[in-house]
C-alpha cells in the first residue's frame, strides 16, 4: 500500500509543478522548461535551512519561495522576450545553469555530496514520518496542492488572468490595448516559479536527503508533457497528467510484471504513448477547460 | 618494477621549467585552439542538421541526436564486418568509408520515416506537439537502442594510425585532422547544395513560404522528407566521426544534441555557415573559457547556455540570422 | 464529445482498477511457507537499469541473479530452500529508487533488498528502510556515510574514504611521489575518492596535491583539463573515476603527449577499459577490492559470469556477487534457526564472519561497513598484476599477507 500512497506523492509533488508550468505556459503561452531548476531552488532551500541554519520547516519553505520568484524575475525580465522555441532553449539553458551552480557551490550545497539528515517536517507539533506516515504526508499534500490549485483557478479569472489570455492569444493587440505585457510574463513565470519550490520544498522532508542528480532536464520535459498530456490551460488536466504520467512510469512495478518487461520497453511505451497522443489530440485528455473557450468565443 | 614507472617521470619534471614562459604560453595557446576547433567541428556538423530542419519546419527536431546515435551503432557494426581483424591501414579505411555510407543510407532512411510518423501529421498543429512527439521518438530511440545493443559502450578502432603529429610541443591527431576537414567540406557542400541546385532552391523556397512554395509546383512533403534526410545524413557523418573519439552508447546523442542546438541557434538557425560558425565559437569558447578564463570546469555546460541567452537577448536572430520583423 | 467523457472515464477506471488488481496482488503473494519442505525466500535488486547509468546497474544485477541462480541450480541446496530475485529498475534516480524500495517492503516475503547502486539513491532508500526495517547492502555506494544509518544497512564495497586512504599512503609511501595532480569527476563517488586520497597522502611529510582539476558526468572531452595537467609539476596523475571517462581521458593524454604516469580507483577494475582505452593503460597503478587471481572462487565466477553475459564483471559485479551470496547464506542460518522474519534476517546478515567471497575476506565492522584490505594492482600492457592486499594504520601502510 505504501508504494502507491508514495506514487500518489509523487504525483503531489509533480503537480506542484506542473500546476506552475500550466500557469507559465497554459494561461501566459510561454514555452518554459526550467520547472525542476525551480524544484531544485525549493529542495535546497529547505535542505541547507534546516540543516545548517536550524531553520524550521515552514519558514524555510517560505525562504525558498522567496528565493524562486526572485531568481524568477531575475531570469525572467531578460528573456522572457524571446518566443516559443527560443524560450525553450533559453530556459532549458537556466535550468541546467542552476543544476550547476548546486553542483560548484560547495561551501553552500555541499556540491555532488548532496545534504543528508534533513529534520522530519512538523506540522503543529506533529511529526510527520515520511516513511512511517505516508498517509498523513499524502493528505497534506492533497490540501495544499488544493488550496494553490484554487489559488491559481481564481488567479485566472482575475484582470491578471484575463490579461494573461491576452497576451497569449496576441501580444501585440495586448500591448496596444495598453496591457504591459513583460509584467504580466514576468508574473506569471514566478509564480510557476514559487509553485514549483513549494513542491522542491516537500520533497526535500519526503526523502530526507537530496543531491544535485535529481534535478535534470528530463524532469522539465516530464512536467511539461504532463501539463500537455492533462489538457493545456485546464488544472483538472495538471491533476489527470501528472497522475497518468507517474502510473506510466511504474508501470511493471503496478502489474507485478517487472520479471517479464524489460525496464526499456516501459520508457519505450512512454515515448510511443507521447507520440500518439500528440497525434490524435495535441490539446490533451481534457483539453483547454470550457470557460476559456466559451470566453474567447465571446469577446 | 615500480621504479621503472617513476624514472621517465622524473626526466620530464626536470624538464618541465622550460616548458613555462613565452614558448610554453604560445604553445598552450595553440594547444588549446587546436583542441577548441576540432571540438567545434564536431559541434557544428551535428549542428548543420538541426539548422537544415528548423530551416525549413521551425521546429526542434530532439530525435537528431539519436538518429545520430542509431546511425553510429549500424556504422560500427558494419565497420567491423568489414574489416574483420585487420589493423590500422588503406583496408580499414575502406571499411570506414563504407560504413560511413552504409550509416549515412541507414540514417536518411530512418530520419525520413521519423519524419512521416511522428511530424507530417502535426504539421498543422501547435507549436508544442511537433516538439513533445520529438521527445517522445527520442525516448523511444534510446531506450530500443539500449534494450538491443546493451549498456555497455563500444569502441570503434581508428582505421588508421592515430598517433599525434607534434610540432614544436603542440600536437594535433590525424582524427583531428580529419574532423576539421570532413566539417569544411560539409558545409562547403550544403552551401553549393543549397544555392544552386534545382533541389536546394527547392528547399529555401518551401522554407519561405510552404503555400507558395506549393503553388509554385513544389511538392513540400517531398521537399521536407529530403530535408530530413540530409540533416540525417550529417548526422551519421558526425556520428561516425565522434564514434571513434568517443566510443558509441545508447544516450550519446543527448548532450551532443544540445550543444549543437545551442550552436545553431547562436550562429543563426536555418543559416549554413551560421551552424558552423556558431559551433566552432562553442568550442572555441568552452576550451578556452575553461583553460584561460579559469572558470571552473563545473561550469562548462553553462558557457555554452549563458553564452546562448546572451546572443539571444543582444540578437535573437542569432549572429548570422536575418532580422525577421514581426508582421502584424 | 460525450463518446469522448465515456473514453476518458473508462480510463481513469482502468487506471484504478489496475491500482486496486496491483494492490490485491501483493497481498496475496505473501505467502511465506512456514511449513512443508520446499521454502522459498526472496530478495529484490534496486539498480538503475535504464538511462546513463544503466551501465553499472545492469553489471551488478546480473551478478545477483548469477548467484542466486547458481545457488538454486545446485541441488544440495535446492533441497533445504530456494531464492527468488525481483530486479527492478531505479533509472539512477533517488525518487525512482525510494519507489521501487517501497514496492519491495510491500511484498511481505522480501527479506532483503540488494543495491541500490549509485550513492544518491542509496541515501534515500537507506533512511526508509532503516525506518521500516529491512536490510539493504549496496555493492558500490562508496559515499562514507552511507553505513552510518543505521543497522540495516550494509555494504559490500569499501567505503571511499577507506580506498582513499589507502590509495594516499601507497602513493607517498610505497611509490615516494610527493607531488600529484588529480583530475576527478563532478559526482559524490570520485570526489569522494579525491578526498580520502588527499587526507591520506598529505598528511605524510612533504606531499601535496599540487594541481586538481575536474570534469563533468557524462564529459566526453578532457583535452582542456589533460593540456593543463601536463604543463604541471606533478610526478603522477590520479583520475578516480568511472570506467568510461577513465578509457577517454588515457587516451586523450597519450594523444596530447603526456608522459606522466597514471594512479587511479576501483573504476579501473571493468576489464572493459583495456578495449576502450586501447595501448594506453599499460603503467596505470590503482586500488580496488583484492581479487585473488589465484583463487579457485574468482575464476570461477569470472568464467561463469563472462559466459552469461558475454563480458568479464567490474569490481562492483563481484561486490554484487558476494552481497548475493552473503544474503543467501544469512537466509540459510535464518532458516536453520527456525526463523523467518527481517529482523532475524539481519541479524544472521551482521553475524556473517569471514566469509570467503571473490573479493577476498568479508566482515562487517559493527556499524554495517565493509572490513577489508585493499588490493594494489599495476597494469602491464593489458594485463593488470596483483601487487598485494594493503591496509593502513596510524597513518602508516602495512601489506598483509
Amino acid at each position: 500500500m505504501n508504494f502507491v500512497l508514495l506514487i500518489l506523492i509523487y504525483t503531489c509533488l509533480f503537480s506542484f509543478m506542473a500546476l506552475g508550468q500550466n500557469v507559465i505556459t497554459g494561461y501566459g503561452g510561454m514555452l518554459s522548461l526550467c520547472q525542476a531548476g525551480f524544484y531544485a531552488i525549493g529542495s535546497y532551500s529547505v535542505a541547507i535551512l534546516t540543516t545548517k541554519f536550524s531553520f524550521g520547516f515552514w519558514p524555510a519553505l517560505l525562504v525558498g519561495v522567496a528565493v524562486a520568484v526572485v531568481v524568477g524575475i531575475l531570469i525572467g525580465l531578460p528573456t522572457l522576450r524571446l518566443k516559443g522555441d527560443y524560450l525553450a532553449i533559453a530556459t532549458l539553458g537556466l535550468g541546467e545553469i542552476i543544476r550547476n551552480v548546486i553542483n560548484n557551490w560547495q561551501s553552500l550545497t555541499n556540491g555532488p555530496m548532496g545534504i543528508q539528515r534533513i529534520p522530519m517536517l512538523s506540522f503543529f507539533g506533529y511529526r510527520i514520518n515520511p516513511y512511517l506516515n505516508k498517509a498523513g504526508f499524502l493528505l497534506m499534500l492533497v490540501v495544499i496542492l488544493t488550496i494553490c490549485a484554487l489559488l491559481v483557478l481564481r488567479l485566472s479569472k482575475t484582470r491578471i488572468g484575463r490579461a494573461l489570455e491576452a497576451v497569449r492569444e496576441d501580444e501585440l493587440a495586448a500591448l496596444s490595448a495598453g496591457i504591459n505585457s513583460t509584467v504580466y510574463k514576468v508574473l506569471a513565470f514566478s509564480i510557476g516559479a514559487a509553485l514549483a519550490s513549494i513542491g522542491g520544498g516537500f520533497y526535500s522532508v519526503l526523502t530526507l536527503s537530496i543531491s544535485p542528480g535529481t534535478y535534470t532536464f528530463m524532469m522539465s520535459v516530464i512536467v511539461l508533457c504532463m501539463v500537455v498530456l492533462g489538457g493545456m490551460g485546464n488544472v483538472l488536466g495538471v491533476f489527470l497528467g501528472a497522475l497518468i504520467i507517474q502510473i506510466i512510469s511504474y508501470l511493471p512495478e503496478l502489474l507485478n510484471l517487472t520479471n517479464l518487461i524489460p525496464p526499456q520497453l516501459k520508457e519505450m511505451l512512454f515515448g510511443i504513448i507521447l507520440v500518439v497522443m500528440m497525434i490524435f489530440r495535441p490539446e490533451g485528455i481534457l483539453g483547454r477547460s470550457k470557460r476559456h473557450k466559451f470566453e474567447r468565443g465571446g469577446v | 618494477m615500480v621504479a621503472n614507472v617513476i624514472c621517465p617521470v622524473r626526466i620530464a619534471a626536470l624538464h618541465a621549467p622550460c616548458r613555462q614562459g613565452f614558448f610554453g604560453i604560445m604553445a598552450s595557446f595553440f594547444q588549446h585552439f587546436i583542441n577548441g576547433i576540432t571540438l567545434g567541428g564536431v559541434y557544428a556538423l551535428v549542428a548543420l542538421g538541426y539548422t537544415m530542419v528548423y530551416g525549413i519546419l521551425k521546429f526542434i527536431n530532439f530525435a537528431h541526436g539519436d538518429i545520430l546515435m542509431w546511425g553510429s551503432y549500424v556504422g560500427l557494426f558494419t565497420y567491423n564486418a568489414i574489416r574483420g581483424s585487420a589493423g590500422p591501414g588503406a583496408f580499414s579505411i575502406f571499411a570506414f568509408f563504407v560504413a560511413m555510407l552504409v550509416s549515412c543510407v541507414f540514417c536518411a532512411l530512418l530520419g525520413m520515416s521519423v519524419e512521416r510518423v511522428a511530424y507530417k501529421p502535426l504539421r498543422k498543429a501547435e507549436r508544442l506537439a511537433p516538439l513533445l512527439s520529438a521527445i517522445g521518438v527520442s525516448y523511444f530511440l534510446s531506450n530500443a537502442a539500449q534494450l538491443l545493443f546493451g549498456t555497455q559502450s563500444r569502441k570503434m578502432d581508428y582505421p588508421f594510425d592515430n598517433s599525434p603529429i607534434s610540432f614544436l610541443s603542440v600536437s594535433i591527431t590525424p582524427h583531428q585532422l580529419m574532423v576539421l576537414a570532413v566539417s569544411a567540406a560539409s558545409m562547403a557542400f550544403l552551401i553549393f547544395f543549397i544555392n544552386k541546385t534545382k533541389t536546394g532552391k527547392a528547399i529555401r523556397a518551401t522554407s519561405l513560404d510552404q503555400d507558395a512554395a506549393a503553388l509554385m509546383g513544389i511538392n513540400p512533403d517531398r521537399i521536407i522528407s529530403v530535408t530530413f534526410a540530409i540533416g540525417s545524413v550529417f548526422a551519421a557523418i558526425a556520428g561516425m566521426l565522434v564514434s571513434l573519439d568517443i566510443k558509441i552508447y545508447a544516450t550519446m546523442g543527448m548532450m551532443l544534441g544540445m550543444k549543437a542546438f545551442v550552436a545553431a541557434v547562436v550562429g543563426g538557425i536555418g543559416d549554413i555557415a551560421g551552424a558552423v560558425l556558431g559551433g566552432i565559437m562553442l568550442g572555441l569558447l568552452e576550451t578556452f573559457g575553461i583553460a584561460v578564463l579559469h572558470i571552473p570546469v563545473g561550469y562548462k555546460d553553462s558557457i555554452a547556455f549563458v553564452v546562448l541567452i546572451l546572443i539571444l537577448i543582444v540578437k535573437p536572430s542569432g549572429i548570422l540570422g536575418k532580422n525577421i520583423r514581426e508582421k502584424v | 464529445m460525450v463518446r469522448r467523457k465515456m473514453g476518458l472515464v473508462l480510463l481513469v477506471a482502468s487506471l484504478f482498477a489496475l491500482f486496486a488488481v496491483s494492490c490485491n496482488k501483493k497481498s496475496g503473494s505473501n505467502v511465506s511457507s512456514g511449513k512443508g519442505e520446499e521454502r522459498t525466500v526472496k530478495f529484490y535488486f534496486i539498480g538503475p537499469l535504464t538511462g546513463d547509468y544503466a551501465n553499472y546497474g545492469t553489471y551488478c544485477r546480473d551478478a545477483v541473479e548469477y548467484a542466486i541462480e547458481e545457488f538454486n541450480r545446485s541441488e544440495a541446496a535446492h533441497a533445504r530452500f530456494s531464492v527468488q530475485l525481483e530486479a527492478l529498475d531505479s533509472a539512477g534516480d533517488q525518487n525512482k529508487a525510494l519507489a521501487q524500495a517501497e514496492k519491495a517492503v510491500a511484498d511481505k516475503s522480501a527479506l532483503g533488498i540488494l543495491g541500490p547502486v549509485l550513492t544518491g539513491e542509496t541515501f534515500s532508500v537507506a533512511g526508509m528502510c532503516q525506518n521500516v526495517g529491512i536490510t539493504v547492502m549496496s555493492p558500490s555506494a562508496t559515499h562514507k556515510d552511507i553505513t552510518d544509518t543505521g543497522d540495516y544497512i550494509f555494504r559490500t564495497v569499501i567505503s571511499d574514504g577507506l580506498q582513499g586512504e589507502v590509495a594516499g599512503a601507497y602513493f607517498a609511501q610505497e611509490l615516494k611521489y610527493k607531488k600529484l595532480a588529480v583530475l576527478y569527476t563532478m559526482n559524490d563517488y570520485s570526489k569522494g575518492l579525491y578526498e580520502g586520497m588527499k587526507k591520506s597522502f598529505e598528511s605524510n611529510p612533504g606531499c601535496q596535491v599540487v594541481m586538481t582539476e575536474t570534469c563533468n558526468i557524462g564529459d566526453r572531452d578532457f583535452r582542456t583539463q589533460l593540456t593543463r595537467l601536463k604543463s604541471s609539476t606533478a610526478e603522477a596523475i590520479y583520475i578516480p573515476n568511472y570506467t568510461e571517462e577513465m578509457a577517454q581521458i588515457l587516451e586523450q593524454a597519450s594523444q596530447l603527449g603526456i608522459k606522466k604516469p597514471f594512479l587511479s580507483g576501483d573504476g579501473f577494475s571493468n576489464p572493459i577499459i583495456y578495449d576502450n582505452a586501447g595501448a594506453y593503460t599499460d603503467g596505470v597503478v590503482y586500488v580496488a577490492p583484492p581479487q585473488v587471481k589465484a583463487s579457485t572462487l574468482y575464476s570461477a565466477f569470472v568464467n561463469a559470469y563472462s559466459k552469461k553475459t558475454g563480458h568479464a564483471p567490474d569490481s562492483f559485479a563481484c561486490n554484487a556477487y558476494d552481497a548475493a551470496n552473503i544474503y543467501i547464506d544469512a537466509a540459510e542460518r535464518m532458516l536453520n534457526r527456525g526463523e523467518n522474519s527481517r529482523e532475524a534476517f539481519r541479524k544472521q546478515v551482521a553475524a556473517t564472519k569471514d566469509f570467503a567471497g571473490v573479493s577476498g575476506t568479508i566482515n562487517f565492522a559493527p556499524n554495517g561497513d565493509l572490513i577489508a584490505n585493499q588490493g594494489v594492482y599495476k597494469v602491464n600492457g593489458k594485463i593488470p598484476s596483483f601487487l598485494g592486499e594493503y591496509r593502513v594504520v596510524n597513518n602508516k601502510l602495512q601489506k598483509a599477507n
